[in-house]
């Protein structure tokens, strides 16, 4: 029996290890591919590790291309358009949550015919409105539109979050005089933490891998957002500057690693309690 | 009262004087701002805009180009984004067959009354054709165009015993054949060919294959009582027959074709696993000198005669949206980056042919290195392509064409099939624009 437990522990860790070779390879080979030489790259006797390493795709990235420009960019509008979109989905879902009206089924059609819409249909309307309030090509612009794409979806799982906290605390603040906002921002919130932290992310991601709405709505190159600049990188005919295009996604990678490394506890816990209602 | 009266209008009056004199001044010392979208991507090229610009920029303060750089992948949907909101650039970069599509939709200017004696003398006709819409208006500039070369590795026809052919005796198809069969080998001996004697990129194929079929004399395109109709018949099936047999028949060329474009072939083209690339870009010849391995030996090779050597070709342009600020500034730039040098320049940044035959005749363009010599040779052979002004030509390619070669070249339907599909899809997809 005890036999039978240790093969299965065994089985189960090597399928473990496949998994994350699985998800880690393609990482590995753009870090390794970022190091590499342009004759390592086009060869049919690829290595995973660099024969010789060169420095030279990171000069050109960095140098030539202004990219952390770029980073820099990405991070002001993914970092804000996340904060922002919380700002509104916090009370929006507390109040889908809580008050059950017919508005709530409204608002669940909303929030999935939202995300049918494919992003070139709408792309020249928004264009024009955005222009009339004179925010075409600035961030304050960008920003107004990821809050806008990643809203309907945060503000579904939110309240899901805002279902497991059990009314009775709600009702003792009441009954020590909180009014709805001081219950919202003092209770809700720092129960749905964990909630409000995966949300966040998820607006955060939305915003830092957006390529359409950055390309269209800011047409000044020091504007530019990330993936933008790293298409910048690619050719024709399937060719594109390899080096430099995987030294610069590196490059482009740290920040929203770093993000990750800082919120990861809360991510974790909050994907995980967000599944469970009470 | 009245005295003050007139002392306080001839106040205003000077300082309205005074605050249009300033605003004169204001605006003569701010300089115009044109925004130009670059689609140069190769390391040379994009250094080469660069330096072309800040020439401009040091030479004409008062009108200043702010260079932005973007990718042929998303070039088409930013522009039509942008004519739709009216908010475009001033000068972009693009090619000759969707701009004919632009022009007809009244996106952009008409240069025909702008442009200099020197520049429309200077370049080709044949490349002016591409950008000149059936009503003559001209929809932009065309600066670079590319043909279509066949690539070959000097150490494998050597060690064959084959003798590359010249710029005045050129290979018929037929002679690339049996160079072909020689240059195919199974090295190892264990009855799988190691060594192919050409490989076909043929990912994207429609273009590649409309070019090369006019030598054949194969058009696709034929004009039916004022309107084009499509059709395949023994001109057009001529080429397909042969790339066919290599592939399946004779099995000298490689499948791996089938699904890489030319340059994805290049790993296997360094290995010595193909002798011939041919079909390719002559822009793509850059990516060899960047990234082949120390000691690899190669060249190029006239382009292959069938009836004729004759390849359909676009051509890449500059053209100024009708709703752009600054058209008589774009134009003056248009004009510099467009000249005899800075053409020479851009064309050898991306490794392609200027249009300006003044350009053309310098002697980078007919060096021996970087197989310029017999490169540039390949230039005389450029047509006009006859379906690069058919409306719909781009959901014919998407929607008929690109599938259906796909199966072809996958050996999934036969030729006749194929004849027989193209014409019938393709016609009702062109009637469509009729």
């Amino acid at each position: 029996m005890k036999r039978n437990k240790t093969t299965a522990r065994a089985v189960m860790f090597a399928i473990l290890v496949v998994y994350i070779v699985f998800l880690a390879f393609p990482l590995v080979w753009l870090v390794s591919t970022s190091f590499k030489p342009a004759v390592e790259i086009f060869t049919r006797q690829a290595t995973i590790f660099p024969r010789r390493l060169t420095l030279e795709n990171y000069r050109d990235a960095l140098g030539e291309e202004q990219i952390l420009r770029s980073v820099g960019n990405s991070f002001k509008v993914s970092t804000l358009s996340a904060l922002a979109t919380l700002g509104i989905a916090m009370p929006g879902a507390y109040v889908l949550a809580r008050r059950q009206t017919s508005v709530n089924k409204l608002v669940a059609g909303w929030i999935l015919t939202s995300q049918i819409f494919p992003t070139i249909l709408i792309i020249v309307p928004l264009f024009l409105l955005l222009g009339r309030a004179s925010l075409v090509n600035t961030h304050l612009g960008l920003i107004g539109v990821y809050v806008v794409w990643s809203l309907p979806f945060v503000l579904w799982m939110l309240q899901g979050y805002v279902r497991g906290v059990p009314v009775e605390l709600e009702e003792a603040a009441a009954v020590d005089g909180a009014n709805n906002l001081q219950i919202v921002s003092h209770i809700v919130a720092p129960l749905v933490l964990p909630g409000l932290v995966a949300t966040g992310l998820y607006a955060f991601i939305n915003a830092w891998n957006e390529f359409f709405f950055g390309l269209v709505l800011l047409k000044d190159p020091d504007l530019m957002t990330i993936q933008v600049h790293l298409a910048r990188f690619r050719g024709i005919e399937g060719l594109a500057r390899w080096g430099p295009l995987a030294a610069g996604s590196i490059i482009a990678t740290i920040p929203s690693l770093i993000v990750f490394a800082f919120l990861q506890r809360g991510l974790v816990s909050g994907l995980l309690s967000g599944s469970v209602k009470q | 009262m009245a005295m003050s009266r007139k002392v306080l209008s001839v106040m205003l009056l000077c300082a309205l004087a005074l605050g249009m004199s300033c605003s004169g001044l204001a605006s003569a010392g701010k300089p115009v701002t044109i925004r130009f979208i670059s689609l140069a991507w190769q390391t040379q090229a994009i250094e080469a805009v660069k330096a072309v610009v800040a020439e401009w920029n040091a030479a004409n303060p008062s009108i200043q180009v702010q260079y932005v750089q973007m990718d042929w992948g998303s070039i088409h949907d930013y522009m039509i984004t942008s004519f739709e909101a009216k908010d475009v650039p001033d000068i972009f970069h693009y090619e000759s067959i969707p701009i004919i599509d632009f022009g007809k939709r009244g996106y952009l200017t008409d240069l025909a009354t702008l442009i200099s004696d020197d520049l429309r003398t200077d370049v080709m006709p044949g490349a002016w054709e591409t950008v000149t819409g059936s009503n003559g208006a001209i929809y932009g500039i065309p600066f670079l165009w590319e043909s279509l070369i066949v690539l070959y590795n000097k150490d494998l026809f050597a060690e064959a015993g084959v003798k590359p052919p010249t710029i005045d005796n050129p290979w018929t198809w037929e002679e690339m054949r049996q160079a072909a069969r020689l240059l195919t080998k199974d090295r190892h001996g264990d009855g799988q060919v190691d060594q192919f004697g050409v490989a076909f990129g043929l990912k994207s194929p429609v273009n590649r294959v409309f070019n090369l079929s006019m030598g054949f004399g194969g058009y696709y395109f034929y004009d039916q009582n004022g309107k084009p109709v499509i059709g395949v018949g023994d001109a057009e099936k001529e080429l397909l027959r042969i790339l066919l047999d290599m592939m399946y028949v004779e099995k000298t060329a490689s499948l791996d074709g089938v699904g890489l474009s030319g340059p994805e072939l290049f790993p296997g083209f360094f290995a010595g696993k193909y002798a011939m690339l041919p079909g390719i870009g002559v822009w793509a010849r850059q990516q060899i000198v960047e990234s082949a391995p120390a000691g690899f030996k190669w060249g190029v090779l006239p382009p292959l005669k069938a009836k004729t050597q004759a390849q359909g070709s676009t051509t890449q342009t500059l053209s100024i949206p009708s709703a752009a600020k600054h058209k008589k500034e774009a134009m003056q730039f248009l004009e510099f980056l467009a000249n005899r040098e800075n053409m020479a320049k851009l064309a050898l940044g991306d490794w392609l042919f200027p249009t300006r035959a003044s350009s053309l005749d310098l002697p980078a363009f007919r060096k021996e290195e970087g197989g310029w010599n017999i490169a540039t040779e390949s230039a005389r052979h450029l047509t006009l392509a006859p379906w690069q002004k058919v409306m719909g030509f781009q959901e014919f390619k998407s929607k008929v064409a690109t599938p259906l070669f796909q199966q072809l070249f996958a050996n999934r339907i036969s030729l006749d099939e194929f004849a027989r599909r193209m014409e019938t899809e393709g016609n009702r997809v062109l009637q469509r624009y009729q």
